[in-house]
């Protein structure tokens, strides 16, 4: 289970620069690089990767203010959009994430805790 | 007759409504289909937003109906003959391109055993 998750993170070794005084310290290991994997399918998104995202796309819509967007925001009532809006934003995280969502299932998605759900949930999202 | 908020008049603009955001959904993927470069797409997004717009506060449920239903005949009109769908979605490039074998099938491997028994 360690392993695999350790297979399935980067690996990103950082510089230190030791003095003189301390001892060697302890090299954090937060483990993002650039791991061949030989299976199509085998790296999903995490869900912070998703959250950042989906935050992302939703802020940079021109109707929206940046500084209200969080997680949980509803998009008609917190944000004050309109229901045309709400499928612009649908449509802008498709395109983000290189999925096709089915209209039924677009037409539900109101707010951004319900978009990052979907999006994580589903196994294609890239 | 239909000014009182029955259940029967919101369940039908519920409808109606729900009927305009998949005509809207459609038409902008099929503006994308047709505007590839960006600042024409955007150019011929805001056109259809105006559109749509223009009869927003129509009250009437029989005007709403006629609209959408011309909505929906020029949208296919309009339609793109070889839309760009997401290659791994129905339709796309990469469906069913690597199917799942059935289960219950295995690959033997007896490389350079087959005739020594």
């Amino acid at each position: 289970m360690a392993l695999r998750s350790a297979v399935l993170r980067y690996i990103r070794v950082p510089v230190q620069t030791l003095t003189a005084t301390e001892s060697k310290p302890q090299p954090q290991w937060s483990l993002r690089a650039s791991l061949r994997l030989f299976s199509s399918h085998d790296v999903h998104l995490t869900k912070e990767e998703v959250i950042d995202r989906v935050l992302d796309v939703v802020k940079s819509f021109p109707k929206v203010d940046p500084s209200q967007v969080t997680p949980n925001v509803h998009f008609q009532k917190d944000l004050g959009l309109d229901s045309l809006d709400n499928v612009e934003i649908v449509m802008a995280l498709e395109e983000e994430f290189k999925l096709e969502i089915p209209d039924k299932e677009a037409d539900k998605i109101d707010a951004c805790n319900l978009a990052i759900e979907y999006i994580y949930n589903h196994p294609m999202a890239g | 007759m239909s000014g009182a908020t029955t259940a029967a008049y919101l369940a039908r603009r519920a409808a109606q409504k729900e009927r305009v955001r998949i005509l809207y959904r459609r038409a902008l993927k099929d503006t994308l289909n047709w505007a590839v470069h960006r600042h024409l797409f955007y150019q011929d997004a805001s056109d259809l937003r105006e559109k749509f717009e223009a009869n927003r506060h129509v009250e009437d449920l029989d005007t709403i109906d006629k609209l959408v239903a011309a909505g929906e005949a020029t949208y296919d009109k309009w339609r793109h003959p070889d839309p760009y769908i997401v290659p791994w979605a129905p339709g796309g490039s990469k469906f069913t391109r690597n199917p799942v074998p059935p289960s219950g099938i295995e690959i033997v491997y007896d490389y350079g055993r087959e005739n020594n028994d």
